[in-house]
This record gives C-alpha cells, sequence and structure tokens, in this order.
C-alpha cells in the first residue's frame, strides 16, 4: 500500500491507499494505525482499500478541531466523498469500530454493507469493561491479545526515520482518550437503530478488553446484524487468525 | 519572604503494610476508614491554621484532591470557609480550585468571592490543572480535554470577577446565557497562583499573565532544583518579571528546640506522610495529560538532575531512609529554629523563592507536635527571614494582609 498525507476539508491525514475493486474503507483501533499490514495487503487483492489514519493520531493532526463524535463522522464522510468511490464496504476495529458504527448510522447512502472487529462503542454495568489506559504493559497484552507471543506480529504504523519512539505511542493513546475516556460510551446504543447497513460484528473469543457480550449486545442493536466469533484470537483477531478473519469478512461482504 | 501554612489532611490511622495492587489514590479501600476520625482530623487542621494566623504566618494554605486518605480535601473552598470567618490576618490560599473539574465554572468565581467577602479581601486564588489521579481517572475528564477546559474556566472566571454586567458565555465545554457572579470579590481581581509540574505551556501562562507560579513537591530542593532553574532561566529569556515574590515552593519543615528532640518527635510523622502517598503507576502519567512538547523537556530536565538518584527517590517514597537522611537530601528542614532558618535561607536563595509554603504537619503527626512546630517557625524562625526579598514588591498576596502583618510585627517591636 502506498501512504500519503491528504487533506480532508482542513485536516491533513495520513491515508494508506491499495488494490483495485470495490471501494473498502478500513478504520483502524484505538492503538493506532497499523500501516500496510498484511491483513490490508491481503484485502488490497479484492478490493480498492483506503485506510485513513484517524486525525491527532499518529503524523495526523486535527483533533482540537473535533470537538464530538458527529465532528469525526463528518470528517469520515467527507473522506469518503472526497473518494468519490461511495457506497464504500466499511471495516472498523476497536475504536474504528465505534466509528464505524456511528458513520453508518449518520451517512447510510455511503455505507454498502459494515464490518465492525472488537469494536467499542457500549458501557453495559452488568460487566465492566477493563480500563485500557492504566495497564502495565504486561496486563494489557494479556487482555489483548489470545497468545501474547503474538504481539510481535502487531503491525505499526511507526516509522523510524520521522516517527519518536518516545513519544509514538502517547500520541496514540492520547487521541484515543478523547473518545474512550472515562468510558467507551458516547451514545452509541441510542443510535445503533439508524443503522441500515447489513452488519456482521466479528469478535476474537479470548478479547480481554471487549468481552463476548458486547458483541451480542452490539449485535442486538443494529437491525439485522450477526456475530462471527474467532477462535484462538483476542482484541486483533485480524492479526492472531488472519485466514480465518479474512474468511469471514470476504464471504460477508461477497 | 513569606511563609504560608500548609498541610495534606491525611487521615492518620492508614494501615500502610504493602499490600499488592494497592493505591492511596483514586481506588484506595474505605473499609479502612473511620468517619468519626475523618471529622476529627478536620477539625485538628482548622485549630492548627487559625493558630497559624495568631503565630504569625503570612498565609493558610488549602488544596483540592479527590479519592485519597492521604489528602483528604474534596473541595478547599469548604475548608477554606472554616478559617475565612475565624481567622483575622493571614491571607486565604486557596492553591487551588481544580478549575477543569467545575461545571459550570463560574461556580469557583462565586465560591471564592464568597470567601473574599467573608475574609475581608484575604484570598489568594489558586488555580490548578489537578494531578491526573484527581481531574482524569476520579473525575473523569479526556487527558487531551483537561488544559483546554482549564483556560476557558479561567478566562471565564477572571471575566466574571471583572464585569459588572451580565454576559453571555459561548465556550466550547461551557455555555451560558447569562453570566453575572454574585458576590464578587473585595479585592476586584485577587491575586492569582498557577502550580505546575513544569510543562512549558504553563511557565508560558505566568509569565505572559505575571502570576505566581508555583513547584508543589514534596520532594525538596535538589528534586526542584532542575526544574525551577530551568523555569527561571526560561523567565528571563522571554523578559518575564524575576521578582522571587512570584515564585512559591513547598517545603516540609520540622522544627524542635534541639536536632534531638526534632528526629524523636517527627521521624515517624515524616515516615508516615511518605508512605501514605502510594500511587498505581496506572494513575501517574495518563496519555494526554501532559503535551508531548513538555513531556519531552520534562525527561530531559530529569536527566540533567545529578542531585537527587532515582533509588533515593523510591527509598523515600518507602520511608526507608533515615530521619537526617530525609533532611541531607532536601526532603525535609529539621532542626532548631536557627538551623531551620538558615536552611530555608538557602533554599530560597538558591531556588529564587519569595513564598514558601511550609507544610508542618505531616503523616500521623500528633496535634502538639504539629502545634509545637507552627509555633516555632511563627514566632522564632519567620522573623529571622523577613529580610530576605524585602527590597522587592509583593503583588501576589492580598494587601490587607500585608498591611496587617506589617502592623502586627510593629506592635510587637513596639512591645519589646
Amino acid at each position: 500500500m502506498k501512504v500519503t498525507k491528504e487533506n480532508i476539508a482542513g485536516i491533513e491525514v495520513r491515508v494508506w491507499r491499495g488494490g483495485k475493486g470495490a471501494p473498502l474503507l478500513y478504520l483502524h483501533g484505538f492503538e493506532g494505525h497499523p500501516g500496510s499490514a498484511p491483513f490490508l495487503e491481503a484485502l488490497c487483492e479484492r478490493f480498492e482499500v483506503c485506510a485513513p489514519e484517524a486525525p491527532g493520531f499518529g503524523q495526523s493532526d486535527g483533533l482540537e478541531n473535533l470537538h464530538d463524535l458527529l465532528d469525526m463522522s463528518l470528517h469520515q464522510r467527507a473522506l469518503i466523498e472526497s473518494w468519490g468511490r461511495g457506497p464504500v464496504d466499511l471495516i472498523g476495529h476497536s475504536l474504528g469500530g465505534m466509528f464505524a458504527a456511528e458513520l453508518a448510522a449518520i451517512a447510510p447512502h455511503l455505507v454498502r454493507r459494515l464490518v465492525l472487529v472488537d469494536s467499542f462503542g457500549l458501557w453495559l454495568d452488568a460487566a465492566p469493561l477493563p480500563d485500557p489506559f492504566t495497564q502495565t504493559p504486561d496486563a494489557l497484552a494479556k487482555l489483548k491479545w489470545h497468545d501474547t507471543a503474538n504481539a510481535a506480529k502487531e503491525p505499526t504504523a511507526f516509522d523510524a526515520a520521522t516517527d519518536n519512539k518516545a513519544t509514538f505511542r502517547t500520541i496514540n493513546l492520547s487521541a484515543a482518550t478523547k473518545f474512550l475516556w472515562p468510558l467507551p460510551d458516547r451514545g452509541l446504543a441510542r443510535r445503533a437503530k439508524y443503522i441500515s447497513a447489513p452488519a456482521l460484528i466479528v469478535h476474537g473469543e479470548s478479547d480481554g478488553l471487549i468481552p463476548a457480550r458486547y458483541s451480542d449486545e452490539l449485535a442486538k442493536l443494529i437491525p439485522g446484524a450477526r456475530v462471527k466469533r474467532i477462535r484462538d484470537a483476542g482484541h486483533y483477531p485480524m492479526i492472531e487468525q488472519e485466514a480465518a478473519f479474512l474468511d469471514a469478512v470476504l464471504t460477508f461482504l461477497g | 519572604m513569606k511563609f504560608h501554612w500548609f498541610a495534606e489532611v491525611t487521615y492518620p490511622e492508614l494501615p500502610l503494610e504493602p499490600r499488592p495492587g494497592h493505591s492511596t489514590w483514586v481506588t484506595p479501600d474505605w473499609k479502612l476508614v473511620d468517619p468519626v476520625k475523618v471529622g476529627e482530623t478536620y477539625r485538628m487542621f482548622i485549630r492548627l491554621m487559625q493558630q497559624a494566623d495568631r503565630d504569625g504566618f503570612d498565609g493558610l494554605a488549602v488544596n483540592e484532591h479527590h479519592q485519597t486518605p492521604f489528602a483528604m480535601t474534596p473541595s478547599p473552598n469548604l475548608l477554606a470557609a472554616s478559617l475565612a470567618s475565624s481567622t483575622e490576618d493571614a491571607a486565604i490560599l486557596i492553591i487551588g480550585d481544580s478549575l477543569a473539574l467545575y461545571n459550570p465554572p463560574q461556580r469557583i468565581a462565586e465560591e471564592m468571592a464568597y470567601l473574599d467577602c467573608v475574609s475581608g479581601g484575604r484570598v489568594i486564588a489558586g488555580f490548578v490543572f489537578g494531578t491526573p489521579m484527581d481531574s482524569v481517572f476520579a473525575y473523569g475528564n479526556p487527558p487531551v480535554e483537561l488544559r483546554e477546559r482549564f483556560h476557558e474556566a479561567r478566562k471565564l472566571i477572571l471575566r466574571a470577577w471583572e464585569e459588572d454586567k451580565p454576559f453571555a458565555h459561548n465556550g466550547k465545554y461551557n455555555q451560558l446565557r447569562y453570566v453575572n457572579v454574585w458576590p464578587k470579590p473585595i479585592q476586584k481581581r485577587p491575586p492569582i497562583w498557577v502550580p505546575g509540574s513544569g510543562s512549558v505551556e504553563t511557565w508560558d501562562l505566568v509569565i505572559e499573565e505575571n502570576y505566581c507560579y508555583g513547584h508543589l513537591s514534596f520532594s525538596g530542593l535538589y528534586s526542584a532544583k532542575p526544574m525551577v532553574d530551568a523555569y527561571w532561566e526560561y523567565c528571563a529569556k522571554k523578559g518575564g518579571d524575576m521578582n522571587p515574590h512570584r515564585m512559591a515552593f513547598t517545603q516540609l519543615i520540622c522544627c524542635a528546640n534541639t536536632d534531638k528532640e526534632a528526629e524523636e518527635k517527627y521521624y515517624e510523622g515524616v515516615k508516615f506522610f511518605y508512605q501514605s502517598n502510594m500511587i498505581d503507576p496506572g494513575f501517574v502519567a495518563p496519555p494526554g495529560y501532559t503535551s508531548i512538547k513538555s513531556a519531552q523537556a520534562m525527561a530531559a530536565r530529569v536527566k540533567a538532575s545529578p542531585l537527587l538518584k532515582p533509588e533515593d527517590r523510591v527509598r523515600a517514597a518507602r520511608g526507608q531512609m533515615s530521619f537526617w537522611e530525609y533532611d541531607e537530601k532536601g526532603y525535609i528542614v529539621a532542626g532548631t529554629p536557627e538551623r531551620v532558618a538558615q536552611r530555608v535561607r538557602e533554599l530560597a536563595k538558591d531556588l529564587r523563592i519569595g513564598q514558601l509554603i511550609a507544610c508542618l504537619h505531616m503523616g500521623n503527626l500528633p496535634e502538639d507536635v504539629a502545634a509545637m512546630n507552627t509555633h516555632l517557625v511563627g514566632t522564632r524562625v519567620i522573623p529571622q527571614l523577613r529580610d530576605l526579598w524585602a527590597d522587592q514588591p509583593d503583588h501576589w498576596t492580598p494587601e490587607i494582609s500585608q498591611k496587617r502583618m506589617a502592623a502586627k510585627a510593629a506592635t510587637k517591636v513596639a512591645a519589646q
């Protein structure tokens, strides 16, 4: 995939693009953009993939101009419109899943099919989520991965030539706090009923950050949504079980 | 120089044996605490601060923390209210209200104005960001929003004091159709202090607005020196006001009639103080609380500090230093009034400090020892240090307190 800086309605973000075929938009998770990750390259074989970095993450600016989730959705709407290929298939992972669900509710005409992967966006009092921001590295790894040995495979947009190692993660997590702090609930439960695109909820069975009942609840709230569980995978099923993930997603997107 | 009496309102009976996973901030176990004892502790601090007013302190400092037995003062304005109506001369140093946590923020404008009216114009308005534990964990603000919320509140409060007509406020975080705070302060605009932990954004603010800055740590001279030196250097470079009265510093002081008595009476309280400030590492540095620019500047300064080793900090926090090692490493200033006065003079000159926030009670110190400390410092240390920076005007404490302190000193001289 190729990465370039693009100006979306006044906000400069990095966008990874590649492949040919039907348009597919991928929104990354709370820890940052995965760069040209193998699973994205695999999607490029079937789709024209566009994977933007969210404002405030990595080398993308403009978070100070986004006050809330509506502003973020409008930014993403502008991105699809400037691309000129909507409606798109939309995959959102983790925090990106929360963004994708909101976008699908607000701009249904731009979303053909929706895939939410281990998505944030809900809060259930009966099953409080762990705080992703206070964990030690070891504790976070245990929550994130089915097998912590897979941590070494985690793809990243980190660029040694331009990024500072000490601050890269802080930049990404700082931006994530805007939408996940103190609880990752900005009202999706109220708005999910407006989603009209066919939706697939993908869930890594061992995800300690987003337990299974959150996927079930999301499926209940989004009309017609169904859940696909991925065995032996945690918060990153596309990394830990790439083949099973791609199979589920490609089957659904058709 | 000026002296402000201060103590963290620490719960004195917390069992401190190491318990894995226990933090005395954000998630401490309330089952370990007796609310009756909490009430007695509050009353003790009110008595001690009333005594400090009589004993010659320039100010009585109160602060804001949440969800911790280390500092049980969720609203400094409540403690200040007890003092405003029961003391006479000393400034009421609110250091400070956490601006981002009050919604709408004119609550602070109102309460500080109330306190200024009750005290006859003795309020110092301290505006703080709040520690990460307070502002982002206990009160749930996304760390990336904290600075914006602080500045919006700060500007709103100042305007609310200044305007004599109702106005509308259309902010990012607060929308108000009719801002018209009631009452307004006797001092049209009370002196403003903004303490910080080394963020360059805060330096720019205090230099530009000529606020009193403060370095409020409990780690003493050597820990503070790289940061405070860097601040003054930055201030000089920016053409800011170099008056030492616009720099505040906290220091634990343990004063007694002999050095031996100091060790006997204060050592347990000092250890208890540091040990009861156990912060889970997860709560120390949430992403976005410190800007990237400031984080890089602060990291560079820590590396440049040769005076206090990281292992010293760990041992101090665990109560593993001897009493005189705490003193030698700067965590406390202990001993006879003469020794304390000499060391405070060195410290104040070294760091260019005109406002000393003296912590005269610490941990589980008995009330009578804190009362002795207050009396010795008030009557035998402070008078020795009045000459320091006396050639420079102090625009950062209330005029009425300065006048009354001067009158009190003159009466004392006349009586001798």
